[in-house]
């Protein structure tokens, strides 16, 4: 909890707490779901296929998939097929 | 039928479902939740928000202080990825996360019977989190949560919206 200090710094030298480090994992992961919507938009809009931008994120293409393509087709960017 | 209660938070979740989508999380959470609040103009709520000086936008820069603070803990910078804003999705996020569930579970606990609950209750619970997003905005904005909770507790006590 918020009230239990272990002694430890960030990178700027400053105290953090566990406290402050779980928020630290909690908007790492909302920067890297944030950071892969940008990202394989790009990599759409660049020609890229749905199996090599799964490859190159260590998934599977259904689930990139299922997590990007609705949005990718509303904003009217042109999917490549399966090759 | 629906209660003022039901309507009032199917309402919230449909709000912050635009605020989820927007801010690229598939889930609604709790902040979503304080978004959605602070907006709906007229309810006690509300008027709690703003008396301690939160309108949507004090929310916003609170919740973005939260989120690049945090980061830069784990030295993380938010503009170190010069990345093109995402096209967000058109449909609104359905889903409720796990600290806007815990909220609404709160919130409905917070009232003394199921017939008494009022919109704010869910505001409360919200405000009883003691961990997470949502009280670590409230302290860099500088609000005093039990203070906030203690105002919506004693203005529900007193007009019992």
């Amino acid at each position: 909890m918020s009230d239990v200090e272990i002694p430890a710094q960030d990178p700027a030298g400053r105290p953090t707490t566990v406290a402050d480090r779980l928020a630290a994992v909690a908007a790492l992961r909302r920067l890297a779901d944030q950071l892969e919507d940008a990202v394989v938009e790009q990599a759409m809009r660049a020609g890229w296929s749905w199996p090599e931008v799964a490859e190159a994120l260590g998934v599977t293409r259904q689930a990139v998939h299922k997590k990007h393509a609705k949005r990718l087709i509303a904003a009217g960017v042109r999917l490549r097929r399966r090759r | 039928m629906m209660t003022t209660f039901g309507t009032y938070v199917q309402t919230i979740i449909e709000q912050a479902g635009h605020h989820a989508s927007k801010d690229g999380s598939a889930t609604i959470e709790a902040h979503h939740l304080l978004l959605a609040i602070a907006a709906q103009e007229g309810t006690t709520a509300h008027h709690a928000l703003i008396s301690v000086g939160l309108d949507q936008q004090a929310i916003h820069d609170a919740l973005d202080r939260e989120f690049e603070d945090s980061l830069r803990a784990a030295g993380v910078s938010r503009g170190a990825f010069d990345l093109p804003q995402p096209s967000s999705d058109p449909k609104p996020s359905a889903r409720v996360g796990a600290s806007a569930k815990l909220a609404l579970e709160r919130g409905v606990a917070a009232a003394a019977r199921k017939k008494d609950l009022r919109p704010a209750h869910l505001l409360l619970g919200i405000l009883e989190a003691r961990v997470g997003t949502v009280p670590r905005a409230l302290a860099l904005a500088g609000i005093d949560q039990a203070d906030l909770t203690a105002r919506i507790r004693q203005a529900l006590t007193n007009n019992g919206r």
